[in-house]
């Protein structure tokens, strides 16, 4: 009878007590981002929703983030669930495999809810899903104020020329054609250079520049440089910029001192209300004055249309936790709620940006609303090079771009430089 | 025992017992971590795990040559050099003067100076980054002095070409001269300069002569940039400055201190035997200062080679690694994107072998010169 | 009594008033350079996010002033604050005592270990622990106490050890031996010495280490945010960098965040200030 006894509680104890179980999670948030509050609420309720998973959470952000996410991948004390980068910023998670496949771990059943491009494993570093990209970002978007444009005449620009029209008007009223704050080097690449290189030299080419196929010295990488030396010799976008913080791009083109403003499609959330002090920097009511366009034509393009893009950030699994562990499942349970249409219609609405999940709603003000249409009406992306290249490689790119704008380099001397530097990269690679 | 070997065993004693503490803490926090940096600046580690993860081993000295044939590390030790130079002979006597003139009591209200001399050093780096970027942007307060001066100019040249007030029918001879003063580069805004410009000044109406003046001006002025923080060699003279005025203030609080300490009584029975001030300073405070001095340079160097986080703030080491010093240089790679470690390392500890050098040439200095302290 | 006198100084013939000039311009300039931002700090912490950028410079034209409240509450600065002191505190203790102590031993008590453990102390001045973080991280967590406020201020201490052995060890040299002899010839043991004798006299040199180190570890970042990686733990300087993103949006809080971090220094250096320099001129006497 004893035995008896003894084993109906064991069997009660295992359905009656779930495990306690603590994650260890690496957030990446700002307290002076858009969206904070609500994020902070996500987190929040995630926990009374699931008394039995207890999170420890460390919220970093920018430098000390990627510091501390080296440290803790040399150290092998990777949290279990952390943010992470599709590409080379968190190269040494994809390269050795230190996050766990989400393909095979949340199933294909999971996966169909998403879009093609986030859970294509080819557009991360490793091949493989080591992260659910939460969004695909179209990093050259132009941001055209269009009540400015036709206040002095002009319409929608389509072309270059189009633009280049317009310098001796907007200049003379002190309004700039484009702008590009690229004080910090990376946004000339990535938010206006890597879509003029997808239309004059393409991805074929960039893959066979790292077959060694064909080189940065090559007519079509040299092209691509000119353009960017012609936006600034013929004055559609101002020398100056290139001392422009990024910080402060927006409040410039709020203030309507710049008719085209080059960004990443994030950026829609800078403009919005901000929810603790109910201001915006462009009113709602204004919001409808601008307009989403991709990169005008350019002359000699050869593969018209397309703009460049690279996969989102999203959340990963550490691969230290057991298979098949409680901790796993924890953690996939973290992860299908962060997932979730819920939460990320959550930040959809911050103006955070448009997430992969189909299906999401949310209410939103006309300009991040703008964002889907914009997606839609240009499906056909390219490479963004920082997600391709070797840091080492693109930072030569970045450096060469400020100096076309400061005219201290010739886009041939740039190409040099790039080539050199990948020579060099690929040496150390051996 | 006798009285000497008693002695000598509690001098053994207390020598150890008040050392240890000091030691085995400095051990734990520094003898660990140079030893593996020394060890990764040599191997072939390549990220993951370091133990227990992925085997690396030794891999030579490849870091080393690599660095040393680098010609951006010749940029970034340069830069560094300029930062010594700086430090030692440019905050070190700024410092002492300063700590002379306000315990010699040359200016009124020593507290208040000595207070607000200090305060930069500390003020957070951060704010400083903040300011400073918003105060040389092409936006800021410096660039729309500038630039209002540089109108003003302009527009006097430009009124020489269209002449007198309402006759804006001009010939292509002027409207070529108003476009050779925007420089070489203000015809390229045009696809057709002269006609287009004609039209554009076809849109004003003679009342409208002054708008007319003002957008050309907007047109064809060259706006000011901070540009000088572009040129190679001048780069680093903004930042220079910026370094003068954060640390200063700290060596004015460390020489005036020092300076307190000596007897006023000798000062006093010196300038009643006649001595002038630059003779009490020859001849008293400089040689009491002495030590204060050399321990002060050795602060300064090894805190300009290894200064790290204004620069950072100020101008990441930029524009296109101008700025660069040695810390920023092993800091992108140590930590973008794929890690270096091995080099990283092998550039720390390059880095700590030319404080080294610079310390043992101090000390050098300091024995051929110095040492009169009592 | 000092008398206002001509100042001739070694290096031209200027006259008193000229170089008196110069220096009141210079001084005035640096003054200037450093009121300036700080007036501009806490002006800027009063304006709303979108007004900062539309007006960086001038006065707010509208006052806000909840950015204080938000920023104390999303940066849970309630709990960095008694962190902050108590590393700076406990930091600045640390080394003072251990840096005079090792530093007597060194510079009084003859023995041939000097040279050695001395000199690595030397070396370590050299060293910025900027490099040694990913070692120390990976050290930390082998010993176990990751995320612990012992292994914060072992670190702190540790980083400020070669400065301080080595002004103390040189400060104390500078006191005559004869002192000390001659309290060794009454019996007394060297702790006693070090009590009775050194350590007041050492005051000046602790003044310079407590300068030292109080403003090195109040705004340290860096360092700590590979440490720990509890909220509970962190010191003022990570609460404050959560404001500071590139792709920030809110400058309001952010300069009320950098306003508030930077309040404690200043209140601090503004109460002490007397006293520092009282503490060092008490070194003045010589017994």
């Amino acid at each position: 009878m004893k035995k008896v006894i003894i084993a109906l509680l064991m069997v009660a104890g295992t359905f009656g007590a779930m495990a306690q179980v603590t994650l260890n999670v690496l957030n990446y948030q700002q307290a002076d981002q858009a969206g904070y509050q609500e994020d902070v609420q996500i987190w929040q309720d995630f926990q009374t929703q699931n008394p039995d998973i207890k999170l420890n959470m460390e919220v970093l952000f920018n430098d000390p983030y990627h510091q501390k996410l080296q440290a803790y991948a040399a150290a092998g004390t990777l949290p279990d669930v952390f943010y992470l980068w599709p590409g080379a910023r968190s190269a040494v998670i994809h390269e050795k495999h230190l996050a766990k496949d989400l393909g095979k771990l949340l199933g294909a059943d999971y996966l169909k809810d998403f879009t093609g491009a986030a859970t294509n494993p080819n557009n991360q570093l490793g091949k493989y899903l080591a992260e659910l990209p939460q969004s695909f970002t179209y990093t050259a978007v132009m941001y055209v104020n269009v009540k400015l444009l036709k206040d002095n005449g002009f319409a929608v620009p389509k072309t270059y020329a189009d633009l280049k029209k317009m310098v001796p008007k907007l200049k003379s009223k002190g309004i700039a054609v484009m702008m590009l704050p690229d004080k910090d080097g990376w946004p000339g690449q990535s938010c206006l250079f890597s879509t003029v290189a997808g239309r004059m030299a393409g991805d074929a080419f960039f893959d066979n520049v790292l077959a060694g196929k064909a080189k940065f010295t090559d007519k079509p990488f040299v092209d691509s440089l000119k353009v960017v030396e012609d936006l600034f010799k013929d004055g559609i976008i101002q020398r100056t910029d290139t001392a422009v913080g990024y910080g402060d791009g927006p409040g410039i083109f709020a203030q309507g001192k710049a008719a085209i403003y080059l960004d990443g499609d994030w950026r829609t959330g800078a403009y919005i209300t901000d929810k603790a002090s109910g201001k915006a920097l462009i009113a709602p009511a204004d919001q409808s004055n601008y307009a989403l366009m991709n990169i005008v034509a350019l002359p000699g393009e050869k593969f018209p249309g397309v703009a460049s893009a690279v996969a989102g950030t999203g959340w990963a699994i550490s691969n230290s936790l057991p298979a098949g562990s409680d901790k796993e499942k924890a953690a996939v349970k973290l992860i299908k709620y962060l997932y979730s249409p819920e939460v990320q219609a959550i930040r959809y609405g911050t103006g955070a940006y448009v997430p992969t999940r189909k299906g999401v709603k949310a209410t939103l003000e006309p300009l991040p609303a703008m964002l889907p249409p914009f997606y839609a009406a240009n499906p056909k992306t390219c490479y963004v090079l920082d997600g391709v290249l070797d840091p080492s490689v693109y930072n030569v790119i970045n450096n060469g771009i400020i100096n076309i704008g400061n005219g201290t380099q010739t886009a041939a001397q740039v190409a040099a430089d790039v080539q050199a530097a990948f020579v060099t990269w690929q040496a150390t690679k051996k | 025992m006798t009285k000497a070997k008693r002695i000598d065993r509690e001098a053994g004693r207390a020598y150890w017992m008040m050392s240890l503490p000091a030691f085995l803490v400095y051990l734990l926090v520094m003898a660990f971590p140079i030893a593996l940096s020394v060890v990764l600046s040599v191997s072939n580690y390549s990220g993951g795990k370091m133990f227990g993860g992925e085997a690396w081993g030794f891999a030579g000295f490849g870091q080393y040559a690599r660095i040393v044939q680098d010609p951006w590390f010749w940029n970034a030790l340069k830069n560094n050099f300029y930062i010594v130079l700086i430090s030692v002979f440019g905050q070190l006597p700024l410092g002492f003067i300063f700590a002379y003139i306000i315990y010699r009591r040359i200016v009124k209200w020593p507290g208040f100076w000595q207070g607000i001399l200090y305060l930069p050093n500390i003020i957070s780096i951060i704010v400083v980054g903040l300011l400073w970027q918003s105060i040389f942007s092409p936006n800021g307060p410096i660039a729309e002095l500038v630039n209002l001066s540089a109108r003003h100019q302009f527009e006097i040249k430009l009124v020489a070409v269209l002449g007198s007030q309402g006759h804006l029918n001009l010939g292509d001879d002027a409207l070529s001269r108003i476009i050779a003063l925007g420089g070489p580069q203000a015809a390229n805004m045009f696809t057709n300069p002269v006609p287009e410009l004609r039209d554009l000044i076809a849109g004003y109406q003679p009342n409208q002569y002054s708008q007319l003046l003002n957008d050309l001006t907007n047109l064809f002025v060259t706006r000011w940039t901070p540009d000088f923080l572009n040129q190679k060699n001048v780069a680093m003279l903004p930042v220079l400055f910026v370094i003068l005025w954060m640390y200063t203030g700290m060596y004015l609080i460390l020489f005036l201190a020092n300076m307190q300490k000596i007897d006023t009584q000798i000062i006093e029975s010196a300038r009643i035997d006649g001595a002038n001030e630059a003779q009490v300073m020859r001849h008293i405070i400089l040689p009491a200062l002495s030590g204060t001095i050399v321990n002060s340079a050795i602060l300064a160097i090894s805190g300009s080679l290894s200064s790290f986080a204004l620069i950072f703030a100020l101008t990441g080491g930029g524009p296109s690694r101008i700025t660069e010093i040695l810390s920023i240089y092993m800091y992108n790679n140590a930590f973008l994107g794929r890690p270096n470690f091995p080099l990283a390392n092998a550039i720390a500890l390059i880095t700590v072998v030319i404080s080294m050098l610079l310390i043992l040439v101090t000390k050098a200095f300091e024995s051929r010169y110095g040492g009169k302290e009592e | 009594m000092v008398e206002e006198s001509r100042v001739t100084t070694a290096f031209g013939r200027f006259s008193g008033h000229v170089a008196k000039g110069l220096a009141y311009l210079v001084m005035v300039v640096f003054a200037i350079m450093t009121i300036y931002p700080l007036f501009w700090l806490a002006m800027s912490s009063f304006k709303s996010t979108r007004e900062y950028q539309l007006n960086m410079l001038g006065l707010p034209k509208t006052w806000v002033f909840d950015n204080f409240k938000m920023a104390w509450d999303f940066g849970e600065f309630g709990k960095l604050f008694p962190n902050s002191i108590i590393y700076t505190a406990g930091t600045t203790l640390g080394v003072i005592l251990l840096s005079v102590l090792a530093g007597f031993a060194f510079a009084k008590i003859p023995s041939r270990a000097t040279k050695w453990i001395y000199g690595s102390f030397v070396i370590g001045i050299l060293l910025t622990l900027n490099s040694l973080m990913i070692p120390l991280f990976i050290e930390v967590n082998v010993l176990g106490i990751y995320n612990t406020r012992f292994a914060v201020l072992l670190v702190y201490i540790g980083a400020g050890l070669p400065i301080g052995i080595y002004l103390a060890t040189e400060y104390i040299k500078a006191i005559p031996t004869a002192l000390i002899e001659s309290a060794r010839i009454d019996g007394a043991g060297y702790f006693r010495i070090f009590r009775r004798i050194v350590l007041p006299m050492s005051i000046p040199v602790a003044t310079t280490l407590a300068i030292l180190n109080i403003t090195g570890t109040w705004n340290e970042f860096a360092l700590i945010n590979i440490l720990v990686s509890k909220t509970d733990l962190k010191s003022l300087p990570l609460g404050i960098y959560k404001f500071s993103g590139s792709l920030s949006t809110d400058y309001g809080k952010q300069f009320a965040a950098l306003t508030i971090g930077m309040a404690p220094m200043i209140l601090f250096y503004v109460v002490f200030r007397k006293q520092i320099t009282k503490g060092v001129a008490a070194g003045a006497v010589k017994g």
